[in-house]
């Protein structure tokens, strides 16, 4: 079987173009995504709860060192029925409905504007410029799994698995800059898709804010089963115990 | 230490700034020093570090009563970043080095009006406070501010001080034991709480000061303050025994005055003391479960 021979020209005007084009466009949207980024505010409401759960948190690790009543009154202040902080405090359940929330719509829309629609954009307007060219082929023999994978836009049955399509090309590309953009613009830049990509698969499960309500509950029921055994009881024997050892 | 600076280079200066910038070293007058003799010149070579050491020379200069240079560095950050409040917290801390008391509460309040999660202001204010004199208005503002910010080690302490300060002792040692939770492996902090119990006195509260000041001899036993306390307390028991004639106790308390002596009597062995063998149970017991 005779080697294809591809033109110089390709290499010029399709395989170059698209590398270009795929950095250049990571590059505008890192920059465009950090004039679109709003600080985001952290509510007073916010801080305080956080602050509070790690206070709950600490009487439960270490109120083993208070006396048995200052224990007791803190769990008390914390739990009481009627006054106990966990139980006064009333906190709206966060809205599980984002589009009641304007802030998290312009977000949203923030995040569609720079990451999804650039890749349908670009995507699209290289599927339609480049089409049906091969570019360049990888090193080794491939099999023919990888058909529909190297050679997008190609559909040639007996074409060797190795050639890769301009469509595809661009699709590797993509993911293939990632330590290209870290190189160039940093750690933790926008630039990268394949990172995009990942969050949209596993948005639905991490988008749910935390519920400061549960959350309460929560420590709650641990503190109200914490046992108090005062753990500097034992202080003065210990002490006397180990004076020879000095 | 090196005290002629002219003799660095920019590099080097620059090195050194950074090295006490990150171990929280305020050498204020050292810092002056390099500043004025090796690093004005030309600042603008070291980029975006240029604003931290700026930062870092506002308060050196604030320290150093060189109002002007710290007016200037303030100018320079506020001609950069138009607006923000990290630079005019910078402003009011000069103020405050002024004693602009006013002035600078009002910038504060400025401040938390704009970020009401900007706790350093919040803090600062109280510190203006207690600068005053205002020992009850500071309390007050510190108390709501550890209703909000309720895990600040820092809040807590001062609370505690301000508190000893009014001699209001209970309250003072609740604020001691809010610190044993955060930070229980700190002998000083049981210190603290034996110190306010032993002042505060009576039979019950001695006999919890005795017990805290083991503790801080259990964590370190080179505590000679702690000794000295738990002397203090031991035999102030001793006389209260005799009339209550508890046997055990009394035994106990006897013991332990006798051991405080005898320590406090020896000087402390600085250089090979063996690692202390109840390390390893006190990180056993920093285990969440036991």
């Amino acid at each position: 079987m005779t080697e294809l021979l591809l033109d110089p020209n390709i290499r010029l005007w399709v395989f170059l173009p698209i590398v270009i084009i795929t950095f250049l466009v990571g590059i505008v949207r890192h920059y465009v995504s950090i004039i679109l980024s709003s600080q985001k505010k952290i509510e007073l409401l916010q801080v305080q709860d956080s602050q509070v759960m790690i206070r709950a948190r600490l009487l439960r690790e270490n109120g083993k060192y208070l006396p048995k009543q200052s224990f007791a009154m803190r769990r008390h202040w914390f739990n009481n029925e009627e006054t106990g902080y966990f139980k006064v405090q009333k906190r709206a359940a966060t809205s599980q409905n984002p589009m009641t929330d304007p802030g998290m719509m312009t977000d949203m829309l923030k995040g569609n504007v720079t990451n999804v629609l650039p890749m349908i954009v670009i995507g699209g307007w290289i599927n339609w410029m480049f089409s049906g060219f091969l570019t360049t082929k990888v090193p080794f023999p491939l099999t023919l799994r990888f058909k529909p994978m190297l050679q997008r836009g190609v559909e040639l049955a007996y074409l060797d698995a190795s050639w890769v399509s301009s469509a595809s090309w661009y699709f590797l590309n993509v993911f293939g800059l990632r330590t290209i953009y870290a190189l160039v613009l940093g750690e933790n830049n926008a630039a990268d898709q394949s990172k995009i990509m990942q969050e949209q698969m596993s948005g639905a499960a991490m988008a749910m804010p935390p519920d400061p309500k549960a959350a309460f509950k929560a420590e709650w029921e641990a503190l109200e089963i914490t046992e108090h055994r005062w753990a500097v009881a034992t202080a003065e024997s210990d002490l006397l115990n180990l004076k020879d050892e000095y | 230490m090196i005290n002629n600076y002219e003799e660095l280079s920019f590099n080097e200066a620059i090195d050194l700034l950074r090295q006490w910038r990150e171990g929280n070293e305020r050498k204020s007058e050292d810092i002056m020093q390099l500043w004025l003799q090796v690093v004005v010149s030309d600042l603008d070579k070291i980029g975006n570090e240029k604003y931290l050491v700026l930062e870092q020379v506002i308060y050196a200069a604030l320290d150093c009563h060189m109002f002007e240079l710290a007016t200037m560095c303030i100018y320079q950050l506020a001609m950069d970043f138009p607006g923000s409040l990290r630079v005019m917290r910078y402003n009011a801390a000069l103020l405050e080095a002024e004693e602009k008391y006013d002035e600078a509460l009002e910038v504060l309040d400025r401040i938390i009006k704009s970020d009401e999660t900007n706790s350093v202001a919040r803090k600062r204010r109280v510190a203006i406070l207690k600068a005053q004199g205002l020992i009850t208005e500071a309390i007050k503002d510190l108390v709501d501010y550890l209703k909000k910010f309720m895990s600040d080690v820092e809040g807590w302490q001062e609370l505690c001080e301000l508190y000893l300060q009014v001699q209001e002792y209970s309250r003072a040692a609740f604020c001691a034991e809010e610190l044993i939770l955060h930070q229980p492996h700190n002998h000083l902090m049981h210190q603290k709480l034996a110190d306010i119990r032993y002042t505060m006195g009576g039979m019950e509260n001695l006999e919890l000061a005795k017990t805290y000041y083991c503790q801080a001899l259990k964590l370190n036993p080179d505590n000679m303050r702690a000794l000295l306390g738990l002397f203090l307390v031991t035999s102030n028991l001793l006389s209260q025994y005799k009339s209550w004639g508890a046997g055990g106790k009394r035994a106990e308390a006897m013991k332990l005055c006798a051991w405080a002596q005898s320590r406090a009597r020896r000087p402390a062995p600085r250089d090979k003391r063996p690692p202390a063998p109840q390390l390893a149970d006190a990180l056993q017991a920093l285990a969440i479960t036991d």
